[in-house]
This record gives structure tokens, C-alpha cells and sequence, in this order.
């Protein structure tokens, strides 16, 4: 199909590209500790894009109807926006695991006997548990009027486990998840329930919320609501469009220089790992932040042309919509505390595990304020207890530039890898 | 089509067979700033096969192919056999129903021309731009779809809907030196083209309110009295409360049922919550629900008491309970899970201003950015907030996040006001990895005698 419609466009247009991603995913749910569905789905997607007349249009679809889609992406163009857009040019693609044979070839009863081991490892007289295991083995390709042609293959594994607890009125949920090429394997499935048990533990005894402006030391899984903005300033279209506090500052010290932030698509089967981006620009390892220093910002081709700016090779492409720029892997670089040292720094705080809203708001800004869901009062350097009733604050620039603690042991979840991070003059409000 | 699914229907081994086919038109059109991002007409077609045995789990199969159908029923009875259960799944019973429907498309979308959307939409986005020098960015969004919907099931139900859905969406992003604010508006409807015009007040208020928040100060955090705007309500009441009523939550957990065990009073004899997927045209509204139970309206709190929760065929029969046609799915790549459909807070009596009387220092807080729930606890954010000084409307202030426990607040409502409305919002609940789906919110103005507001600490 993707050949069909390059050639039409190589007639009637002036240049066009395309990705095709076809895949294949089979879901296990287990509700209350038993395996309850097993679903099987098959989605094949493509997307183009051309430029008729100086002008960009975009079409999507699953049908398969090449003639139509082609139809559709004239319209579109025929009342797009003009863009000197340039499209590349074969180049040598990096190697990048991104596929399993083991992944691709697991049986459903292998995946099932994979969700059963965690629900076995999660059984606790009380808790609710409830799993997902998920494989998909699937293709991408991605091809251009000036020659290029990429392909490759993907295996995507995750397994995720929640559980619930009801105690009166008082409900605990805890849950953790992980991504990759690979199938977890025993020892990583021991890792997630024991991530879990460690969390239901900490939560054992509540605990009064303190008050004040105080350390807080946020876990790899508790980093989320820090660097969501950093994610959406180090957008080139951000940039472009005058919005990002980061903006015309590369190089500058905006944080501390303890901190290292890498956007790092070669990790071999990684979630977000790739050699070619999805308009067949090659991918490159680009550090966002690098101690401290403004480091780079990331762009699609379309927002790299309006810039003046090169692609860094960041587009994701899904059926419907246009090339957008997105992250690979995340990677936060670890720095040299141990877990015991950064909690012996907490004279008085809280561990947070998770927050409540991450993302609503005016996240660029970087400010926020977030009831806590998993969080755990600190006293003397010691975890007593889970605290409920209270909201933490701050402006996520000001609190990174004055780390305290960085840890060396860096966790991965799914696309973002991330060490816990001490921070001080966290504002906490008690309920 | 309808033969095909009979076809493959009678090919089916299983016990029960369920199958939805879709096939939707979509056009979109994007401005960011001056520029326009994107115009296209889309098409997206599928369906989802699920099937049930006796004593076994479900299996179910998705695909963007319609040629594999009847090699889809067979995957999904082989992947329900894969599964033993020892507690067996039972479905309630739903009357069988063959019908046609076609909600009212409030103006046939595939009418209108690509060129007209665009237009449409950028001297809209035009008048975001112009309002102000400050406002440096915006996003524009039109967004309209046709759905075709088939479903069938071995039972013998056999339906075909016509499903419009248009959203219209502004953000307006202000800037003054190192100070950037953002403001949304959006509008969703069950509806078409008629529903999208006459909008331009909607997209200068975005405009206002983003250049005013600059100069607003946070709002300082602690605890107040809080009046919540009817568009807040209705984010409060679908997350602090919706989906603990949602019942695939509860039907296997004792402890999670003796929580919510009908009877329970839950805040005073001023409060009626309830959910209505048959009112009219709203984002929720559909003649029947993903497993062809026909939808309505359910009272879950009645004056201050439960008595009722949302129901799919399988949550209803576990708890002996009537189906309430609440199971959704968010297209053919989703099995139908238990959600909600247009969920309000009833009205009671009384203005604003009579809520904001006996107020010495209070908060209101209007605008839903968006809220999330983690089970009893919620978060949601104000689009913006005033404050209230002796009982009257004062100064603007940003920044307004209310977070709190179910339990406490719903007994900390103490006046409904009277004015009840539908937040006709674009947006959507997300719920097991299917998201935006289509719910609207409503209520009226509502008091809490005392909620915890984010912000920088006093």
C-alpha cells in the first residue's frame, strides 16, 4: 500500500511521506486475583502526509483504500498551509533493539502464567488484586518520495498490578507497572510485587500530615508531577511559539548542576527506543538538560522548518492527525545517595509516591499543587506512617534548582528512567 | 451488514456472541497561533467480537479488518475457552431489541465542506488573537464525526445507530514578560454543524481571562468555604462521586460493597445526584449503551441517601440489580466497561448570590480544567477563582486547585442553589486506558462549607 502512494504522490505532488504500523496485541485482565478476559486485537493504521502546490495535507485511515486516503490528503492540501518542508534523505540508521523473539513467540498460556506468578506473589488475605498482562508484536514502516524506507519490528510487553484495600472508609490502592521489548521475566515480576508489598507496608499505619515548607523526597514512580513540565518546555513547538520558560536559553544554568536529564532513543528494548523516527529521520541521543544547562529541545520536521532549526528526529506518528514531536526514553542521570541517605536527610517530610491531578492546570509554568495519593510521613529519617489529608505545592523550576539529594539507583517505568530526588522547601498543607 | 452479523452470529460456537462493527468520518481542523496546523477528513472502520461460555472467561477479538469477522468470532470463543472460571459470569436479563436510530444530527457535518470548517474555525481563532497584544498563543480545534454503529448479539438484539458528535475547543495562552497564563473554553455536543455557530463569545472570554489571570494573584492556600460554578460542580460530582458509583468498582470487593451499601446517607436531604444517558443531544446521551441495554435516567443519591449505582449486564446480575445501560466503550478496539453517560447534581433553591451571603472569606471557584479521582480522594482545578470578602464577589485570583475526601465533602454541602444547567464542555472521562470518552456534567451553583484549596502556603 505504502508503495501505491508514494508513487501516486511522486505524480502528483510535489513530495510525500508515509507510516504504516500494523500490530498484533493480545490483553489478559485478572480481576480479583483470577484471570477473567482475554482479548485479541489486530489494528493496521496508515498515515500520510504530501505537498501539492507548496501547501501540507495530512490523511489517515484503517481502511484499506489507498486511492482514498491519497484523495483525502490532496483535499487537505488543497486548503493546507504553505511550508518549505524538506524531507530526508536515506541516511545510516544506529542499530536499536526494539524487537524480541522470546516477546513475539510467548503462547497466551505463557503470558497468563506470567499475570498468574504476580497475582500469586500479590495474594494477601484483604487486598483486592487486579492485573494486566499485555504483548504486542507489531511493524512500522515509514517511507518518503526521496528514497527512504525504514522498517522494523517491535515487541511491546507490559504488565501492570494494582491493589485495592477497603478498610471502612479508608481505601488504599497501590499499583506499579513495567514496559519493555522483553517478556519481565521471573525476577522482574518479583520486582514489581515486591515494589508493591514495600508500598502497602510503608502505608501500614496512618500518620499526621505535617506542615510547613519542608523536604520532600519523591520517588522514581513520584517524579511525574517534577518533570511534566520540563516535558513540555523542551517541546520545539513550545519553543517556537513563545510559550516555554526555556526558550532562547540553551546553554544557560537553569537548574541544579546535579541535574542531567537525557532524551535516549538507542536504550536496547526500551519502550520508547528506535533508530528512525516515524518521518524517517534518523534518532540521536539529545540531552535536554545536562548539569543544569539548558541542553536542547526536541522538534518534528514541520516545527524544525518553521524554526529554522535541523529535526532531531522526534516525530511520532499515530493513523489520524499529523507528525508530532514526542520523547523517547526519558532518562534522568543518577547521582551517588543511597535510598537510606537521602531518607536520613528528612529530618521532618514525606515521601511521595504519587500525586493526585498531575498535568491539569498551567503545567509550563511549572507551578503546582497536587493532593497527595501515596504519600508517607517522614520523621527523624524514618517512614511511620501513610499521610492522606494533605496537598503539596511548589514551582517545579525553583525546587529543581536547588536539589538536595539525587539517588544512584535509577528506576525504569515504561518510557522514563529516574532516580528519587530529595528536594527541600516543599510547601505542605495539611487538610 | 445486517446479514453479515447474522451470518456470523449463527457461525459462533459460543454460549453468547457480541458484535459491534463501526465505521466513522471524522474531520479535524487545528490553528496554532496564526497558523493553520491541519485540516483532513479521516475514516476509521472496525469492529469487536466477545463471546461467553458457561463456567469460562470472556474472550473477545478487535480488528480494523471487517473481512475477518467471521475468523473473529472464532478467536474469541477459542480465547473464552482459554479461560476457567470457577465462578461463572452471568449476564442480566435486557428485553431484545431491533431498531433503527438515528439521533438527531443537528445539521449533517458531511454537508459541510472542509474549506467552510476551516474558515469556520479560524475567524474564531482570529478573534483570539486579536483581542489583546498579550495573548502570544493559541489553539483552536474543530472536530466533528459521523459515526455508523452496528451491534448484535446472539440473544437476538440487532441495532444500527447513527451517532453525531461535534467539539469545539480555544485555548488562549497569555504572556506578559516572564508570566504566562492559559484559559480554555470548549463546547461538546451530540449534535452537528447548527451546534457550532454563534460561538464567538466563547472564544474572546478564553482570550479575557487569560490576559486577566496575569495580573491575578494565587490564591492562598488553606481551607474555606468554597462555592463551586455549575461547570465545577459537575467535575466534582462525576469525579469526587461518579465513579464510586460506578459498580464494577464494588461487585467483587465486600468491603468496597459495605461502603457503598444502598441506604447509606450520603450528604443532606438538599442533595440529588443522578445520571441520564437519554436527556436530550448531550455528550453522553445514546438510545442504548455498548451491550444494548437501553439507557436512563438513575438517581443514585436521592435527598441525601444511596439508592442506586451504574450498572453493565454482568455488574447488575453479580449484584441482583436492573442493568442501567452504563456499559460504554470507547470504540471498537474496547470491550464496554461500566461508565458514565451525562451525570448532575439536581437543582435546589436559591441564587449564587444567596450562597455567597454569609460568607466572611470564601472562595469561588469557577471552571473545570479537569479533576481526577483516586477513589475517595479527588482533585480538581478551577479555571480561574475570586474571592469572597462579606459575602460579595471580590478580586480574581489564579491558581485554584480544591482537593478532598469524598466522604467529608459530600457532608460538607450545605446549599444547592437553583440554578441548574448542562455543561455542554468538550473533553472526557478516561477510565482503564479509554479515553476521552464522550460524559457531560450538570448542577447548579453549590456550597462547601469548607474545602482545602492548593496553593503556596500562607
Amino acid at each position: 500500500m505504502i508503495g501505491r502512494l508514494l508513487e501516486q504522490a511522486s505524480r502528483r505532488a510535489e513530495s510525500a511521506d508515509a507510516a504504516v504500523k500494523n500490530d498484533e496485541t493480545v490483553t489478559l485482565v485478572f480481576e480479583s486475583g483470577r484471570l477473567k478476559s482475554t482479548a485479541w486485537s489486530q489494528e493496521r493504521g496508515v498515515n500520510v502526509r504530501i505537498r501539492a502546490n507548496g501547501r501540507l495535507g495530512f490523511a489517515g485511515t484503517t481502511a484499506n483504500d489507498p486511492e482514498a486516503l491519497f484523495e483525502a490528503a490532496l483535499a487537505s492540501a488543497a486548503i493546507g498551509d504553505q511550508v518549505d518542508l524538506i524531507l530526508p534523505a536515506p541516511s545510516p540508521l544506529q542499530a536499536v533493539r526494539t524487537h524480541s523473539p522470546a516477546a513475539a513467540a510467548a503462547s497466551v498460556a505463557d503470558l497468563a502464567a506470567l499475570g498468574q506468578s504476580l497475582v500469586e506473589r500479590l495474594s494477601h488475605d484483604g487486598w483486592q488484586v487486579s492485573a494486566t498482562v499485555e504483548r504486542s508484536v507489531g511493524t512500522v514502516r515509514v517511507a518518503n518520495t526521496r528514497g527512504v524506507e525504514a522498517s522494523y519490528d517491535v515487541t511491546a510487553v507490559s504488565l501492570s498490578a494494582e491493589i485495592t484495600r477497603v478498610t471502612g472508609d479508608d481505601i488504599l490502592m497501590v499499583g506499579d507497572f513495567c514496559a519493555a521489548a522483553d517478556l519481565p521475566g521471573e525476577p522482574g515480576v518479583a520486582a514489581l510485587a515486591e515494589s508493591i508489598r514495600r508500598r502497602v507496608a510503608w502505608a501500614e499505619r496512618p500518620a499526621a500530615p505535617p506542615r510547613g515548607e519542608l523536604p520532600v523526597l519523591f520517588t522514581p514512580a513520584g517524579t511525574g508531577a517534577l518533570f511534566l513540565p520540563l516535558r513540555q518546555a523542551c517541546l520545539g513547538k513550545a519553543v517556537l511559539q513563545g510559550i516555554s520558560p526555556l526558550g532562547g536559553r540553551i546553554g544557560e544554568r537553569a537548574f541544579d548542576p546535579t541535574l542531567t536529564v537525557t532524551d535516549d532513543p538507542w536504550v536496547p528494548g526500551a519502550s520508547g527506543s528506535r533508530a528512525v523516527d516515524d518521518e524517517g529521520v534518523p534518532t540521536r541521543r539529545l540531552p535536554l538538560v545536562e548539569g543544569g544547562l539548558v541542553g536542547g529541545f526536541v522538534y518534528d520536521l514541520e516545527t524544525a522548518a518553521r524554526a529554522g532549526v535541523p529535526a532531531t528526529g522526534h516525530a511520532r506518528r499515530t493513523t489520524f492527525g499529523k507528525p508530532q514531536a514526542a520523547y523517547s526514553n526519558l532518562v534522568v542521570s543518577p547521582g551517588e545517595c543511597s535510598w537510606e541517605d537521602l531518607l536520613s536527610k528528612v529530618a521532618d517530610g514525606l515521601v511521595v509516591d504519587d500525586l493526585i491531578g498531575v498535568g491539569q492546570g498551567n503545567v509550563i509554568g511549572g507551578a503546582f499543587s497536587h493532593p497527595v495519593a501515596l504519600a508517607y510521613r517522614v520523621v527523624g529519617g524514618e517512614i511511620v506512617g501513610r499521610v492522606k489529608d494533605a496537598a503539596v505545592a511548589g514551582n517545579a523550576y525553583e525546587l529543581l534548582g536547588r536539589i538536595a539529594g539525587l539517588g544512584r539507583n535509577v528506576e525504569w517505568r515504561g518510557s522514563l528512567a529516574a532516580p528519587p530526588i530529595l528536594l527541600e522547601g516543599v510547601s505542605v498543607t495539611p487538610r | 451488514m445486517k446479514n453479515r452479523l447474522r451470518d456470523a452470529l449463527n457461525s459462533s460456537r459460543a454460549d453468547y456472541t457480541e458484535i459491534r462493527l463501526e465505521r466513522s468520518t471524522t474531520s479535524a481542523v487545528t490553528f496554532r497561533g496564526p497558523r493553520l496546523e491541519g485540516a483532513t477528513v479521516s475514516t476509521d472502520e472496525g469492529g469487536f467480537v466477545r463471546c461467553l461460555n458457561r463456567g469460562y472467561g470472556w474472550g473477545m477479538a478487535s480488528f480494523t479488518s471487517l473481512d475477518d469477522l467471521p475468523a473473529m468470532v472464532a478467536r474469541a470463543h477459542e480465547l473464552s475457552l482459554a479461560v476457567r472460571l470457577d465462578a461463572p459470569i452471568r449476564l442480566a436479563d435486557v428485553p431484545v431489541r431491533e431498531a433503527d436510530v438515528t439521533l438527531p444530527l443537528g445539521g449533517d457535518v458531511r454537508g459541510i465542506p472542509l474549506d467552510a470548517k476551516k474558515r469556520h474555525l479560524e475567524s474564531l481563532n482570529a478573534l483570539m488573537l486579536g483581542r489583546d497584544r498579550r495573548v502570544v498563543d493559541t489553539q483552536a480545534a474543530y472536530r466533528d464525526e459521523v459515526v455508523e454503529y452496528w451491534y448484535a448479539n446472539s440473544e437476538g438484539t440487532m441495532l444500527f445507530e447513527l451517532r453525531p458528535e461535534v467539539t469545539l475547543s480555544a485555548v488562549a495562552v497569555a504572556r506578559d514578560q516572564g508570566t504566562i497564563e492559559r484559559a480554555l473554553e470548549s463546547l461538546g455536543r451530540r449534535s452537528g454543524w447548527d451546534a457550532v455557530q454563534h460561538r464567538e463569545d466563547q472564544f474572546l472570554a478564553a482570550a479575557d481571562r487569560a490576559v486577566a489571570l496575569l495580573g491575578a494573584p494565587r490564591v492562598r492556600g488553606g481551607t474555606y468555604p468554597v462555592v463551586l460554578d455549575p461547570k465545577l460542580a459537575g467535575v466534582f460530582v462525576h469525579e469526587a462521586f461518579g465513579h464510586l458509583s460506578e459498580a464494577d468498582f464494588v461487585y467483587e470487593n465486600p468491603q468496597a460493597r459495605e461502603m457503598m451499601t444502598l441506604g447509606r446517607r450520603f450528604g443532606g436531604p438538599h442533595l440529588t445526584i443522578g445520571d441520564d444517558g437519554s436527556a436530550a443531544a448531550l455528550r453522553g446521551t445514546l438510545p442504548f449503551d455498548d451491550e444494548g441495554t437501553p439507557t436512563r435516567n438513575t438517581v443514585l443519591i436521592q435527598n441525601g441517601v444511596l439508592v442506586g449505582r451504574l450498572h453493565s449486564r454482568e455488574t447488575a446480575a453479580k449484584m441482583q440489580e436492573a442493568p442501567t445501560g452504563n456499559a460504554r466503550a470507547l470504540s471498537f478496539r474496547h470491550p464496554p466497561i461500566v461508565r458514565m453517560t451525562n451525570t448532575y447534581i439536581a437543582s435546589g433553591t436559591g441564587t449564587r448570590d444567596d450562597l455567597f451571603r454569609d460568607i466572611k472569606l470564601g472562595i469561588y471557584a469557577c471552571d473545570a480544567q479537569g479533576g481526577q479521582t483516586y477513589l475517595e480522594d479527588f482533585s480538581f482545578t478551577a479555571g480561574h477563582g475570586f474571592m469572597i470578602r462579606d459575602g460579595q464577589l471580590a478580586e480574581l485570583v489564579k491558581d485554584v486547585v480544591i482537593a478532598g475526601n469524598l466522604f467529608q465533602t459530600m457532608d460538607r454541602i450545605d446549599r444547592v442553589a437553583g440554578d441548574f444547567q448542562w455543561n455542554e464542555m468538550g473533553g472526557g472521562c478516561g477510565k482503564g486506558g479509554q479515553a476521552p470518552l464522550p460524559v457531560t456534567e450538570g448542577a447548579p451553583h453549590v456550597r462547601l462549607s469548607e474545602a482545602l484549596v492548593g496553593g503556596s502556603v500562607a
